[in-house]
């Protein structure tokens, strides 16, 4: 298979479908290890979340006149991103608002998936994460078998007690035997589809490498936990949809610039963003505001960047 | 500007083709933080409206010899004299219980730019009866958009209108947050941009919503002026390098005619009645 540029991308010289069938590929590896852990729970979320997306993005488009495409696949991606950021126990209506907003807000108004300066995943979650933050951080469905019980990694880091990991400990986590979002907590998986990334569109993965090196690196400095720097790193990375976003969100083609010095930026503000938010912010999981600030600076930084190079010309002459 | 416009010209531009909020962006602030109910939206939009028609009725009367560096901060003390003694009077004298966001956002009325930027850019502009309609005009689009928006985030966010209770299933706590109003908003304003450009095409151009261009007046070619150009051609041996609107640039003898003959005249027959 041949790997795709971003370039390509940005010219629309590739489909939208091959783009999108990527990720469809990338989020079946959760979605299965979701259904595994939880039972027929998921596939119900899921299910709604994805009919409200295309349903959502249909009406609109019959509003606005414009041609609604069948294979698109970007409103079945949005809607199983979000679907795999929520716990397994969400109420319904949860992932349907968050769909529904996702598309009306940071797609449709945008002219489409390939054009939105925003990723629309990261809108919904965000939003429904300020609207209904009870429902969307109770991970106590099916919870019992877990390592911590109901308590996920991010609210064992919030409250900053001393942590000490051992081997079970950590395939525990890395495999996903915590509580939390049902299809972000597996590490192994988030690797695995980055690996994917890695054959299929190799530029994308600028960001989410430096967008995790930076999260590693504020874990080592500021740490939130009285542990070692290894811990400190590997609970950071390991808990809430860091990892998940990482591999689906700020790989998104459309809103991340084009130069690749410029997408190793915009990771690292958004690793910043994030860290940032989870030290100081009441929020367990503040990484899809993280993303979308991000979003917002990625013009800014752009344009400096690209400023960058003509003074250097100017102190040549 | 002249005196010409009628209410409904000054009406239809001020509050609905550059509505103060959705179109010029202005007095964001209040409406963002402080309009989160029907009932402080309502505050806002009656505090708004009096303070914009009494600061432009006497910047309109009063300002229009003052020069303009003392005329922008004239028009803020105005506003907060205006203002602060009936905040003070609600305050003390009344049984009204204002918010603490209405007790820091009412005072920021008085300051906000819709008031600078309606009596500088109209209001010392023209005479006291359009400045009094437009600022009117911009007060019921400004005060329109403020109840919305109040209406729409208090039941969305609370399931309440007026505080009375409103059955609907789900409440979005995040409609209270501002980023919630800046949504509704931004909804608003490409709802108005789609109604403007079906009712008014001649205020937007290339997708943008632009003032309403005076068609250009075409140059008037009387008799007196073609024969002060066949002067003028037959004393310059140079020829006539003058640029004429529309772009075409004159040279010759023969270009000249060509372009009259384009226009309709026909300059030897002209010559032949004389």
């Amino acid at each position: 298979m041949k790997a795709l540029s971003d370039k390509e991308t940005k010219n629309k010289t590739v489909r939208p479908l091959r783009l999108y069938g990527d990720y469809l590929v990338m989020l079946a590896a959760p979605f299965i290890l979701a259904l595994s852990g939880y039972g027929a729970r998921p596939l119900a979320v899921i299910s709604v979340a994805i009919l409200c997306a295309v349903l959502s993005d249909m009406l609109f488009c019959v509003i606005l006149k414009r041609k609604f495409l069948l294979r698109d696949l970007s409103n079945i991606c949005i809607g199983a991103a979000i679907a795999l950021m929520l716990p397994a126990g969400v109420p319904l209506y949860v992932p349907a608002v968050a769909s529904v907003f996702a598309v009306i807000t940071a797609k449709v108004p945008f002219g489409g998936s390939m054009r939105t300066p925003f990723v629309p995943a990261a809108a919904g979650f965000a939003f429904v994460s300020v609207c209904f933050k009870e429902q969307v951080f109770d991970f106590s469905y099916n919870s019992a078998q877990k390592m911590l019980g109901e308590r996920s990694l991010g609210a064992l880091l919030m409250q900053g007690n001393a942590v000490r990991l051992n081997a079970i400990n950590v395939f525990d986590i890395i495999s996903g035997n915590v509580a939390g979002p049902m299809g972000a907590g597996c590490g192994l998986l988030m690797a695995a589809c980055l690996v994917f990334l890695l054959f299929r569109r190799r530029e994308a993965l600028l960001a989410p490498l430096s967008f995790i090196a930076v999260c590693a690196l504020y874990a080592a400095i500021l740490p939130r936990v009285n542990a070692s720097v290894f811990t400190s790193i590997f609970m950071e990375l390991s808990s809430g949809s860091l990892l998940f976003a990482a591999a689906f969100l700020l790989s998104d083609n459309a809103a991340q610039p084009e130069r690749a010095i410029t997408k190793i930026l915009n990771g690292a503000v958004c690793g910043l963003f994030c860290m940032t938010m989870r030290a100081v912010g009441t929020y367990e999981e503040t990484v899809c505001f993280a993303v979308l600030l991000a979003n917002a600076f990625s013009p800014i930084i752009d344009s400096a960047v690209k400023k960058l190079p003509s003074k250097k010309k100017g102190a040549e002459k | 500007m002249s005196n010409k416009l009628s209410f409904r010209d000054v009406f239809v531009r001020g509050a609905v083709i550059f509505n103060p909020v959705l179109v010029q962006l202005a007095g964001l602030c209040p409406v963002v933080a402080a309009s989160t109910s029907l009932k402080s939206a309502a505050m806002l939009s009656a505090v708004a409206f009096a303070e914009l028609i009494a600061v432009c009725v006497i910047a309109s009367a009063f300002l229009k010899k003052v020069p303009r560096w003392v005329r922008m901060p004239l028009y803020l003390i105005i506003g907060l004299v205006l203002i602060c003694p009936v905040l003070w009077y609600i305050e003390t004298k009344t049984l009204i219980n204002l918010s603490l966001s209405m007790k820091i956002y009412i005072p920021l009325i008085a300051i906000n730019s819709v008031v600078a930027v309606h009596c500088e850019q109209f209001a010392v502009k023209n005479s006291v009866k359009l400045a009094f309609y437009d600022a009117a005009a911009v007060g019921i689009g400004a005060s329109a958009v403020f109840v919305a928006v109040g209406v729409l985030r208090e039941l969305l966010g609370s399931a309440t209108i007026g505080g009375m209770p409103v059955n609907i299933p789900v409440t979005f706590k995040g409609m209270l947050m501002p980023f919630g109003c800046l949504v509704i908003l931004g909804f608003a304003a490409a709802l108005l941009k789609s109604f403007v450009s079906k009712k008014y095409p001649e205020y937007i151009e290339n997708g943008v919503l632009v003032a309403k261009k005076e068609e250009p007046s075409e140059p008037v070619i009387t008799q007196e002026s073609v024969e002060a150009e066949e002067q003028t051609d037959e004393t310059s041996s140079e020829p006539i390098n003058e640029d004429v609107q529309g772009g075409i640039k004159i040279g010759t003898q023969e270009e000249i005619d060509e372009f009259l003959k384009s226009l309709g005249i026909d300059t030897q027959e002209t010559g032949d009645e004389q």
